[in-house]
C-alpha cells in the first residue's frame, strides 16, 4: 500500500510556482518546462492554479519583505505531505540581491526547502534534473541522516539536493485554519 | 428470475463501477494525449507505456494527501457533494446501453431519457454546490458560472435530445438505440452537429470552458478542495466528459449496434463498438477544445440565446416535418 | 532641426524670461532647466500647451546633503528636458504637477515614497513600492539612513474596509494570471469592474540604493537583473549612462552586437508576450506554439552571449564577446526558419474568431489619453502615437538601419498584441540587416574604472518600451545615484483607467496586452 502510494507521489507531482521577487529570469525558465521542448506533463508534473491541489512549491526569487509573509501563507495553505524546491541563485541564497534592503536573501530563512537548484536563471533541464532528484531521494530508503548529494555538471549550472526530511505525518489535523486565498 | 451474482457482477465489475472508473481514466489518458500532440507535446510518456497510468497515478495520489477543510466552509455540503456529484453520475451512466442492454438488466423504462437528463443536472447542481460551499471568492465565482452555463444549455440540451426521441417515436434508451440501423447522425446531421457544441458547452470545455477559466478564477469551483475530496471532484469531471460522449454515442451513432451484426459474444463486440464511438467523440471534443480560445461568460450566454437556441428550436421543426413526411416514405 | 518644427527651447525661452527659471543647453537631455518650487509649474504648463507630446519620463529624486534634488524628466516630441527643483531637506515640498499633466501621478508617489519629497496636490496615503510593515518617516534612498537594518513594524492586521454594494476581487500577490506576485483589488459590481487598485512593490529589492554601494562594472550584473526578460536593455541603458559620463566612444562593430542582442531580447519578449496572452484567454495551443518558436531564438542568444537568458554580454566599452563568423550562418538559418512560420501567427492573431471575440474593443485606450498618460512602447503605438527611442533618439546602430515604426489606431488590446507582432518581423529584418552589415575591428575598448563626476540620462527603447536611466557619478568607483523609469511603470496607469467599467473576464486580457514586468517596475 505505501509502495503504491509512493509510485503515485513519484509519478504525479503537481507543482506551484511563487515568484517572491524574482526578476523574471527564473520565471520565465520555470515557464518554459511546460513548452513543447521540454514538456514536463511527460513526467506527470503539472502547474496547478491552487496551492490546495499543489505538491511541490517551486519557489523563485529572493524572497522581497513585502512577499515573505504570503509566501508562508502559501506553503500553509498546501496540503501534507508538500515539499519546497528553490529555484535559482537568488532563491537559494540571495544571489545579485544579498544585501539590499527589501529581500530576506532566500527561500530557507522563511521556509525549509527540500531541494536548492542554483543557476542565475536554472536552464530548464537544471530545473527538471532538480525536480526527478528531489522525488529519487524521496524514493531511495531513508538510511543516512545526512543524504547529501553534489554534482557538477559540464554545461549547466550545478544542482545539489540537499536536506530531505523523512515522510511528513500523513495525519496531520483535518482542518486548518485558513481564509480564503 | 434474478441471477443475482451476474447481477452483482454488472453492477460492480462490468460494465458498472469498475469498467466505467477505469474507462474514464483511459478517456482522460486519451484526451491529454491528443491534446499534447495537438501542441507539440509528447503528453503523459513515462507512467506506465506511453504514461497510461498517469491518471490511475494522479487518481491514487490525490487520496493520500491530506484534506484540508476551510474553517468557514458548509462542512456537510462541503464534504459531501464532490462525492455525490461522482455518484450520480456513475448512476446516470448506468442507464447507458454499454454493452447492449444497461447496466442493471430491466432498469430501463419508458421514458428512462427524461430522467437521465434530470440526474445529469443534478450532478451540475452538486458542482455548484461543492464551490458555493467553500466560501471562497474564486469558487463562488466559478460556481456561479458554472450554473449560469448549465441553465442556459440545458435547455437546448434537452431540446435536442428530443429530436432521436422523435425519430425513434420513443423517449426509452433502448428503443432509440435499437431504432438506429442507420445512425440518426446521418438522418439528422443538423441536430447532431448542435448536440456536439451544446454538449461542448454543456461539459465546460473550450471555447466554453469560462468556469475553469485559470487566469479570472483559479481553479473555480475546485479552488479550495484538497486530497481526497479534489480527487473525487476531478474525477467526477472527467465521467460527466465521458457520460456526455455516451450520450452522444447513444443518441445519435446508435451506441453498441456495429455495421456488421456479430452473433458471437454479442456483449463483447457492443462494448467495442461502443468504446469506439465514445472514443471518437472524446477525440473530437478534445479537438475543439485545441482549436479554440476561451468565450467570456456574456460571449457565452449571449451565443445560447442569440445562434443555438433559436437553431435548436429550427432543426426540431425540421426533424419533426422531415420523420412524419419524408422518411416513412424511404 | 527638431523634425515636426517645435523648437521647444526657444518657446520656453520666449515665455519665461520674468521667471526665476535658467535653461542649461546640453545636459541633462536636450536642455536642463534649473528653477524653484512653484515656478516648475509655470514651465510644465507652457510644455503641455505646446506640445501633445509632452509627458514626464521620470522624476528622480536625489539627496543632496542639505537639499533634496527633485528632478522632473519631462519627453516633448523631440526633446528629452529635465526640470530640476531643489528643495530643503527640513521642510521638503513642493507642488504638484499631477493636475497639469497625469503623468506625473505615479512617479510622485514613489519619490514621496523613497526619499520623502511630499507633493501637495498629490497626496499618499501608505507605502507606495515599500512593504507595507516599513516603519513611516524612513525613506531609504537618503544617503544617511542604513536601510539594511531598518527595523520592520510588526504586520497590520488585514483592515475589512466596507465598499458598500461593490465585491472586493483580490488578483495577486499568487495568482495564475499573474507570473509574478502584485496585487491588483478589483472592485466589481456584478460583473464589471467599478475600480482597480493597485499595490505594487511586492518586488521591491532596493536596487536603486544597492548599486550605490558596488562599482560600476558589478552594478552592469546588478541592472540587467532588474529584468530577466529585457535584461540586455538594462545592461546597455546602464552601460550606455556610464560611456557617455566617461567621453567614451564604442568601436562600430560593439555596436552592431549590441543591437543585435537587444533585438533578440525584444524578438524572445515579443515572443514570450504573444504566448502568454494565448494562456490568459485559455488558448493553450496558441501559447504552446509561440513558445515552441521562442526556444530556437533562445539558442542564438545563447550562441551570441553564452546565456540562454540573462545574456551579461554587455560591459563599458563595448560587448563581452565577439560574434564568430561560423555563428553567423547558424543565426541567420534560425531567422530565416521563424521568418516562414511567422505570416501564419500573423493570420491567426488577425483572423482567428476567438481572438478577436476576447481582443478587440478590450481596453481600448483613445489616442488623447494615450498622451495624456505618458504610456509607451506597444502600449502607445497601438493607440496610435508613434514614440520609438530607437527612431526618436537613435543609439548604437539603430541609426543606420531602416526599419518602419508600428502603429495601430485601434487602441484596443487587439492593436497592442498587433503591434507586437508586426515588430517580431521588424526585429528578424534588424537583426539580418546587422549581420550583414557588421564591421569589422575590435568588439570593446578597454574603460577606466573610476568615473569622473557626472550626471547623464539615458533612454533605450526595451520591448516595453522606453527606458529610462539617470545615472551621477561623483569621481569614484561607486555611482551617487541610479534612478530607473521602467516601461511598465509608465503604463501601469493605462490598465487602471481602461479597465474601469469592463467585465472581469476582460480585465487579465487587458492586463496582459500591457505586457507587465513588475520586476521592473518595482526594482
Amino acid at each position: 500500500m505505501t509502495n503504491l502510494a509512493m509510485w503515485a507521489r513519484l509519478k504525479s507531482p503537481w507543482v506551484i510556482h511563487f515568484n517572491s521577487g524574482a526578476c523574471n529570469g527564473c520565471d520565465i525558465e520555470v515557464v518554459a518546462l511546460l513548452t513543447p521542448r521540454y514538456d514536463v506533463e511527460r513526467f506527470g508534473i503539472k502547474l496547478e492554479p491552487s496551492p490546495r491541489h499543489a505538491d511541490v512549491l517551486l519557489v523563485t526569487g529572493s524572497v522581497t519583505k513585502q512577499c515573505a509573509d504570503r509566501l508562508k501563507r502559501i506553503y500553509d495553505q498546501m496540503p501534507q505531505p508538500k515539499f519546497v524546491v528553490a529555484i535559482g541563485a537568488c532563491a537559494c541564497s540571495g544571489g545579485v540581491f544579498q544585501g539590499t534592503y527589501g529581500t530576506l536573501g532566500g527561500v530557507d530563512k522563511v521556509l525549509p526547502v527540500n531541494a536548492y537548484i542554483p543557476g542565475c536563471p536554472p536552464r530548464p533541464e537544471a530545473i527538471i534534473d532538480g525536480v526527478v532528484k528531489l522525488l529519487n531521494a524521496l524514493a531511495a530508503p531513508p538510511a543516512p541522516p545526512k543524504a547529501s548529494e553534489e554534482e557538477a555538471a559540464t554545461e549547466a549550472p550545478a544542482e545539489e539536493v540537499t536536506e530531505v526530511p523523512a515522510e511528513t505525518a500523513p495525519d496531520a489535523p483535518e482542518e486548518v485554519k485558513k481564509d480564503a486565498e | 428470475m434474478i441471477d443475482y451474482p451476474l447481477l452483482i457482477f454488472r453492477v460492480l465489475v462490468f460494465p458498472g463501477f469498475t469498467f466505467i472508473l477505469l474507462f474514464t481514466m483511459f478517456c482522460d489518458w486519451v484526451e491529454r494525449k491528443v491534446e499534447a500532440r495537438m501542441q507539440n507535446r509528447m503528453g503523459p510518456s513515462f507512467t506506465g507505456p506511453h504514461g497510461i497510468l498517469q491518471p490511475i497515478a494522479d487518481f491514487i495520489k490525490m487520496l493520500t494527501k491530506e484534506e484540508i477543510t476551510p474553517c468557514d466552509s458548509k462542512r456537510n455540503v462541503y464534504k459531501y457533494a464532490p462525492i455525490l456529484a461522482l455518484s450520480v453520475l456513475v448512476f446516470a451512466m448506468a442507464f447507458l446501453p454499454i454493452d447492449g442492454s444497461s447496466v442493471i438488466p430491466g432498469v430501463s423504462f419508458a421514458g428512462d431519457l427524461i430522467f437521465v437528463m434530470a440526474l445529469v443536472s443534478v450532478a451540475n447542481f452538486m458542482l455548484f454546490l461543492a464551490g458555493w460551499s467553500s466560501t471562497n471568492p474564486y469558487s463562488a465565482i466559478g460556481a456561479a458560472r458554472v450554473m449560469t452555463q448549465f441553465l442556459g444549455y440545458d435547455i437546448p440540451l434537452v431540446l435536442l435530445a428530443l429530436v432521436p426521441a422523435f425519430l425513434a417515436k420513443s423517449l426509452t434508451i433502448s428503443t432509440i438505440v435499437a431504432s438506429q440501423w442507420l445512425p440518426f447522425a446521418i438522418l439528422a446531421p443538423w441536430a447532431f452537429v448542435l448536440f456536439i457544441i451544446t454538449m461542448q458547452a454543456e461539459l465546460e470545455k473550450d471555447p466554453f470552458d469560462v468556469p475553469h477559466a485559470e487566469s479570472e478564477v483559479v481553479a473555480g469551483h475546485e479552488t479550495e478542495y484538497s486530497g481526497g475530496k479534489l480527487a473525487f471532484l476531478k474525477l467526477a469531471r472527467d465521467v460527466q466528459i465521458v457520460f456526455g460522449a455516451a450520450l452522444i454515442t447513444v443518441l445519435f451513432l446508435g451506441g453498441a449496434n456495429g455495421p456488421v451484426p456479430f452473433g458471437f459474444l454479442p456483449e463483447l463486440w457492443g462494448t467495442l463498438w461502443f468504446v469506439l464511438k465514445v472514443l471518437v467523440i472524446v477525440v473530437l471534443s478534445e479537438y475543439l477544445t485545441v482549436l479554440f480560445a476561451r468565450l467570456r461568460i456574456d460571449q457565452v450566454v449571449r451565443v445560447n440565446w442569440q445562434f443555438i437556441l433559436p437553431l435548436t428550436v429550427l432543426s426540431l421543426i425540421l426533424t419533426l416535418s422531415l420523420a412524419y413526411w419524408v422518411y416513412p416514405m424511404v | 532641426m527638431p523634425s515636426n518644427g517645435i523648437d521647444i527651447l526657444k518657446i520656453l525661452e520666449d515665455k519665461l524670461q520674468n521667471k526665476p527659471v535658467q535653461i542649461v543647453p546640453g545636459t541633462l537631455g536636450t536642455a536642463a532647466i534649473i528653477t524653484k518650487s512653484g515656478s516648475h509649474r509655470d514651465v510644465f504648463q507652457i510644455l503641455v500647451d505646446a506640445d501633445e507630446k509632452t509627458a514626464v519620463v521620470s522624476i528622480t529624486g536625489i539627496d543632496l546633503g542639505e537639499n533634496l534634488g527633485v528632478y522632473y524628466h519631462v519627453r516633448t516630441s523631440n526633446a528629452l528636458l529635465t526640470i530640476q527643483i531643489e528643495v530643503p531637506k527640513a521642510n521638503p515640498t513642493l507642488a504638484s504637477v499631477n493636475d497639469i499633466t497625469p503623468s506625473a501621478a505615479f512617479h510622485e508617489l514613489e519619490v514621496t515614497d523613497l526619499i520623502g519629497a511630499v507633493f501637495e496636490g498629490n497626496p499618499s496615503s501608505g507605502h507606495f513600492v515599500l512593504p507595507d510593515t516599513w516603519p513611516e518617516g524612513v525613506y531609504p534612498l537618503r544617503k544617511d539612513v542604513n536601510a539594511c537594518e531598518v527595523k520592520l513594524d510588526p504586520p497590520a492586521a488585514e483592515e475589512k474596509s466596507d465598499d458598500g454594494k461593490l465585491v472586493k476581487i483580490v488578483i495577486g500577490p499568487q495568482h495564475p494570471a499573474l507570473l509574478e506576485p502584485e496585487k491588483f483589488v478589483v472592485l466589481v459590481e456584478g460583473e464589471t469592474v467599478r475600480e482597480v487598485r493597485p499595490r505594487i512593490g511586492y518586488v521591491h529589492r532596493g536596487i536603486e540604493k544597492a548599486s550605490e554601494s558596488r562599482t560600476y562594472l558589478q552594478d552592469v550584473y546588478l541592472v540587467e537583473r532588474i529584468c530577466g526578460i529585457c535584461n540586455s536593455c538594462h545592461a546597455c541603458a546602464f552601460v550606455e549612462s556610464v560611456e557617455k559620463i566617461l567621453k567614451l566612444e564604442v568601436p562600430p562593430r560593439a555596436k552592431y552586437l549590441r543591437t543585435i542582442i537587444l533585438e533578440l531580447n525584444r524578438l524572445h519578449s515579443h515572443l514570450l508576450t504573444l504566448g502568454h496572452a494565448g494562456l490568459e484567454i485559455g488558448y493553450e495551443t496558441l501559447f504552446q506554439y509561440f513558445w515552441r518558436d521562442r526556444e530556437p531564438i533562445m539558442d542564438i542568444t545563447e550562441i551570441l552571449t553564452g546565456n540562454r537568458v540573462i545574456s551579461s554580454s554587455m560591459t563599458v566599452g563595448g560587448v563581452r564577446r565577439d560574434l564568430k563568423e561560423t555563428d553567423i550562418p547558424k543565426v541567420k538559418a534560425v531567422l530565416s526558419g521563424l521568418k516562414k512560420r511567422l505570416p501564419f501567427y500573423v493570420k491567426v492573431y488577425r483572423e482567428e474568431p476567438t481572438i478577436g471575440l476576447r481582443m478587440q474593443k478590450v481596453g481600448t485606450l483613445k489616442r488623447e489619453n494615450a498622451l495624456k498618460l505618458g504610456v509607451v512602447g506597444p502600449v502607445a503605438r497601438g493607440s496610435g502615437v508613434d514614440i520609438d527611442v530607437r527612431k526618436d533618439a537613435p543609439y548604437e546602430a539603430y541609426g543606420e538601419i531602416p526599419f518602419k515604426v508600428i502603429t495601430y489606431d485601434a487602441g484596443d488590446t487587439w492593436a497592442r498584441m498587433n503591434v507586437r507582432m508586426d515588430e517580431v518581423e521588424e526585429s528578424i529584418n534588424i537583426i539580418e540587416y546587422a549581420l550583414d552589415h557588421l564591421p569589422e575591428g575590435p568588439f570593446r575598448v578597454r574603460a577606466p574604472r573610476v568615473v569622473p563626476a557626472g550626471e547623464v540620462v539615458n533612454r533605450v527603447e526595451a520591448p516595453r518600451g522606453e527606458l529610462f536611466y539617470y545615472v551621477k557619478s561623483n569621481g569614484t568607483a561607486f555611482p551617487d545615484r541610479v534612478k530607473v523609469r521602467t516601461p511598465t511603470f509608465a503604463n501601469i496607469p493605462a490598465f487602471l483607467t481602461t479597465a474601469v467599467g469592463e467585465p472581469l473576464a476582460d480585465v487579465p486580457p487587458n492586463f496582459v496586452s500591457l505586457d507587465p514586468c513588475f520586476s521592473c517596475t518595482d526594482r
